[in-house]
């Protein structure tokens, strides 16, 4: 048994090394338990840790590296104040790249800062203070209790991050949120017979650190299809790669359809219990044949079918079968209706196999081979992540998807799948009120689609102080990044703590410098795998550094909150565990984890969240899309429809700007994480524009020259990389690099920060570019030097004073 | 005999480069080095694939394979041969190994491995952080090193750290001389190749291609030969596929009778 090394000393090969039980924790939402090797009061190493779960043993490239996060040239060690900055006269012009900032003590910048919170609110109401956090870790800190007791505004990613996919999924479904919906526990994807990995490479950006279970699955004989433009690391696994051109998946989606209605190779009986394929649609105005019409005492839930056996229309609740017609027209009451599944079949047949691949760059055969395979194969499931939701109307896939699963009958059963990570339903902690303490003052919560607006225009109200910590958003997920520096201008103090002095950070007034999760006692939840960690600190935090917890603490205090923040963080830990029947210190600090065991194998057994508690194959309650390229009334969505933006032939600008560009996620950051790593940069040394061989001779572009990408937004200067697998007329630039990396510009420079009306989520893929050769200055910089600057380890700014 | 080799699951490989990295870290390996590479079989650079890009959706030759590639630990190890102060020698135990108290530098060995397996300390070698990391003395500058399957952790009845590390279980570690082993075992069952064979150098390392394996079966840091009886029979159970990743999964359910967690 590997636990009896818990917390214990191992005799080493080369000394005597404690073994400490922690937990990884950036959002790629994987919190693998990890074992760190201390000795002599340094870390030496990384391993995977075997949790109480044992089959979920896993880690990736990332967290081995760990070491090389904690200590790292870029690490804050000390509070620090812009220089330029006071109270009185803040300056916000004189801050970006250059600021110089100077140390200060912890009391004097808590002063600082508690101070500038109660002037802020003093000078400009409650609603001028706006609390930001990404999603840079997954711990303790009482964020959450002081900007509660605190008040004011509060970010969010609801919406504007990645809310697409999910958000259309659920619309149909009643199921998730707008994040990755429910799926089969992973121990069941093994019981696929066909997986369609759908716009994700899911072995290089999110789940490699449990590839075991994809790869288990096709050694069990399922089909592995993968719908990328790319050839990625996860396409060279597929039984059949379908190289879709950017922005055509919902077309994909209706020809698969269109050839499951055309080979009647739906499941009837899912269809006529489970979703609302039967209801009778009215042909005048597209809504459902009232209930009342019908029975005067309808059930809450019902909805009107049309009986075959007594040739009447009847009303039936959720969960029920019986001999419903699928198909037909009729006239009932001088009313003309149709069945909901009419209305999708007469939409699909607009996208038969045969033009769907013209359009989308698909030989019609491999379309009807995968739709072939998800429809008669048995059990499978399509595995989505957030790439096809970083088109603009990315939600309308998410709606899509979830309707073909419904004709497959793809839900309830062993081997369905529906994302590309499970959600384990465990994945909680008996907090009790401490995220909604008493005498709370309450938050608003803006998402960031909505946070630029309130910066820059002061719309709905002017904020004056913001506070961010978890989160390096200026350097990585924020479009048009020039148009958020100006926003902030607005802004009399920024505070950021992090754990390094990233592009973010060089943007604030006051600096705090957070400690490494390794270097914090924590509790961890996840929702990817059943085990709940316990994070044992390995050391004390180096330098100045703190624990997120001791400075929302310092600051509660300064604040009038004390008294509801222990001085001892254990105690807000112990508190959670003594409420949890579950959990046991005696367990955690033994093994590093707690198995959970709350989650039934197969997701959807029950009636579907929606109002009928069927999946809505017709959504007669749709919302109308509105944005950019869509007619001026916009484009109801009862049905799947393709909507698109940038990536449609035929967009106003795609002459002057003919390729597409892309950020994928890669292997070697998750979101800006990572990125300063230099084991890592040994391998990914600098970023690099995927170009495939053909776009770039047209351009007179060698391989290994610098290229400024650019478009009527902005530039980027990257090296290129001729690469093979990427469809040409497509460009990508792995997500994550750091301001400075680039030699010039910034890849979110070229990215609209605009949303669609019903979307709301911005669009990092639904972007156009031209791609010229460097100026010739560029052509030598610090990489061709051999020295990128992530991986010289030369002290920054962090390290200064 | 225990005669250690290792099996790499090519089709299992999803080319993450765990391998590489958690061998650096664990092996104190050197800032620009590395004892242990995946390389990328396709396209100039790390990841990409040679080929055409299919046009309409047909026609694409497109291809990649990770290769995975650190010391071979040959049976008829060239680089022992060649080595004048005898400082690489095969141990008892099949793993070759540096004496590096005994290397002189010449890097007759380096022209000798047809693998390119080993690096040679040119400068003095630089850790970050300084101290180094993992388990192993430094080498110092001059002195050739490479691949030790981490005799050091074998020794302590753990599996070498690439092997615990693999996100895919890719890797698998064993006594090539024990017929029961997974190692003996995958060979025999699967398609496997060793690296430039005709050489004659006889690698106890070997490739798995065709039919994916279950990769290594157990949960654990150990050595299949230090597992108890609990966990040897679990990791026997999901090579044999009655069991999936040690859990005792639903069978498959035909369609019709599928639905609920029944």
């Amino acid at each position: 048994d590997d636990s009896d090394t818990a917390g214990d000393a191992v005799t080493s090969f080369l000394g005597e090394d404690q073994v400490v039980k922690t937990a990884c924790s950036p959002n790629c939402r994987g919190k693998c338990p990890l074992d760190v090797f201390v000795r002599d009061g340094q870390i030496k190493k990384v391993e995977q840790q075997v949790p109480a779960a044992k089959t979920f043993k896993r880690g990736c490239t990332l967290g081995m590296t760990h070491l090389q996060r904690v200590y790292n040239a870029d690490r804050l060690k000390y509070p620090m104040k812009r220089t330029s900055w006071s109270p009185d006269d803040p300056q916000p012009d004189q801050r970006g790249a250059d600021a110089q900032f100077e140390r200060i003590a912890w009391d004097d910048a808590l002063d600082l800062v508690a101070d500038g919170i109660q002037r802020a609110k003093r000078e400009y109401g409650p609603r001028s203070l706006l609390w930001h956090s990404g999603s840079g870790d997954g711990g303790i800190t009482g964020y959450r209790r002081l900007k509660e007791l605190v008040g004011g505004l509060q970010d969010d990613f609801t919406y504007g991050i990645d809310t697409n996919v999910g958000q259309g999924f659920n619309r149909v479904t009643g199921e998730g949120g707008v994040f990755m919906p429910p799926t089969n526990t992973a121990d069941d994807w093994v019981n696929a017979e066909t997986i369609i990995i759908w716009g994700s490479d899911i072995f290089a950006s999110q789940f490699q650190m449990d590839a075991e279970w994809i790869l288990d699955a096709k050694r069990n004989g399922a089909k592995l299809v993968v719908v990328d433009p790319v050839y990625t690391n996860t396409a060279e696994k597929a039984d059949l790669w379908l190289p879709i051109k950017p922005g055509k998946d919902t077309h994909l989606a209706l020809a698969m359809m269109q050839y499951i209605f055309e080979h009647d190779h739906y499941d009837e009986a899912f269809l006529r219990s489970r979703t609302n394929a039967p209801a009778l649609v009215r042909a005048d105005d597209g809504t459902l044949l009232d209930p009342a019409s019908v029975t005067a005492t309808p059930p809450e839930d019902g909805i009107v079918v049309f009986n075959t056996e007594t040739g009447s229309p009847e009303v039936v609740p959720a969960e029920t079968n019986g001999p419903f017609a699928l198909f037909g027209e009729w006239t009932i009451d001088g009313t003309t209706v149709h069945t909901g599944l009419t209305a999708l079949r007469e939409q699909a047949s607009s996208y038969p196999p045969q033009a769907v691949a013209d359009t989308a760059g698909l030989a019609a055969a491999d379309i009807e081979t995968a739709a072939d395979w998800l429809a008669t194969r048995g059990p499978g499931g399509i595995m989505p992540s957030y790439g096809v939701g970083r088109y603009l109307y990315g939600h309308v896939f998410g709606q899509t998807y979830a309707t073909l699963l419904a004709l497959t009958g793809d839900y309830g059963r062993h081997g369905n799948i529906h994302a590309q990570h499970p959600s384990y339903d465990g994945s909680y902690l008996e907090t009790g009120d401490w995220n909604d303490p008493d005498g709370a003052a309450g938050v608003d919560t803006y998402g960031y689609n909505r946070v630029l607006d309130l910066l820059a225009n002061g719309d709905p109200v002017q904020t004056k102080f913001m506070y961010g910590m978890n989160s390096n958003m200026l350097g990585n997920q924020f479009p048009e990044r020039d148009r958020w520096l100006d926003a902030m201008s607005n802004l009399d103090t920024v505070v950021w703590a992090d754990i390094y002095h990233t592009p973010t950070t060089r943007q604030a007034d006051i600096i705090l410098p957070a400690a490494h999760w390794f270097e914090t006692e924590d509790l961890l939840t996840t929702y990817t795998h059943p085990n709940l960690s316990y994070r044992t600190k390995a050391h004390d935090p180096l330098w100045e550094a703190r624990d997120d917890y001791y400075i929302m603490a310092g600051l509660a205090q300064r604040l009038g909150h004390g008294d509801k923040f222990p001085d001892d963080k254990h105690d807000v830990l112990d508190r959670f565990v003594k409420n949890d029947d579950r959990l046991s210190w005696d367990a955690l600090r033994e093994t590093g984890t707690v198995a959970t065991d709350e989650t039934p194998t197969v997701a959807y057994t029950d009636e579907f969240g929606t109002e009928s508690g069927r999946i809505t194959v017709y959504d007669d309650d749709a919302p109308v899309e509105e944005g950019p390229a869509l007619p001026d009334d916009g484009v109801s969505l009862e049905v799947p429809k393709p909507l698109e933006a940038r990536t449609a032939d035929d967009w106003a600008h795609a002459d002057e700007y003919p390729l597409l560009f892309m950020q994928k996620h890669s292997k070697w950051r998750i979101h800006s994480q990572w990125a300063n790593v230099p084991w890592l940069r040994e391998i990914n040394t600098e970023p690099q524009l995927d170009i495939h061989p053909k776009d770039a001779t047209r351009r007179g572009i060698d391989d290994g020259e610098y290229v400024r990408v650019h478009n009527d937004r902005g530039s980027v200067v990257v090296r290129a990389k001729y690469n093979d697998g990427i469809q040409p007329g497509l460009v990508n630039t792995d997500q994550g690099w750091w301001a400075r990396d680039f030699v010039d510009g910034h890849l979110q420079d070229l990215i609209s920060a605009e949303t669609a009306k019903v979307g709301r989520t911005f669009a990092f893929y639904d972007c156009r570019v031209e791609v010229t050769r460097a100026a010739d200055e560029h052509q030598s910089n610090e990489y061709t030097q051999h020295n990128p600057r992530g991986s010289s380890g030369t002290a920054t700014d962090g390290d200064s004073s | 005999m225990t005669n250690y080799g290792l099996v790499i699951d090519q089709e299992r490989c999803i080319g993450c480069q765990s391998c590489s990295l958690t061998c650096k870290q664990e092996n104190n390996v050197p800032m620009g080095q590395f004892w242990n590479r995946v390389l990328t079989q396709g396209g100039d650079h790390v990841d990409t694939p040679s080929g055409d890009y299919p046009e309409g959706g047909d026609g694409g030759t497109l291809e990649m394979t990770y290769q995975p590639t650190a010391c071979q630990h040959c049976e008829n190890a060239p680089c022992v041969k060649v080595c004048p102060v005898n400082a690489t020698y095969t141990r008892d135990d099949g793993i070759v190994e540096i004496d590096y108290d005994k290397c002189m530098g010449c890097r007759y060995c380096m022209a000798a491995c047809p693998y390119n397996a080993r690096v040679f300390n040119w400068d003095e070698p630089e850790h970050r952080p300084e101290d180094g990391t993992g388990d192993v003395a430094e080498r110092p500058q001059g002195v050739v090193e490479k691949c030790t399957f981490c005799s050091h952790r074998v020794e302590d009845g753990l599996d070498p750290a690439c092997v615990v590390n693999c996100p895919a279980d890719a890797r698998i570690f064993g006594d090539l001389d024990d017929d029961d082993s997974t190692v003996s075992k995958y060979i025999a069952e699967y398609d496997t190749h060793q690296l430039l064979d005709e050489k004659g150098t006889d690698p106890s390392t070997y490739y798995i291609n065709g039919e994916m394996s279950p990769g290594r079966p157990w949960k654990s840091k150990k050595l299949e030969s230090e597992l108890d009886d609990d966990e040897a029979a679990k990791a026997a159970r999901r090579r044999s596929g009655s069991v999936e990743n040690g859990y005792d999964v639903t069978p498959h359910v035909p369609a019709e009778t599928a639905g609920g967690d029944d």
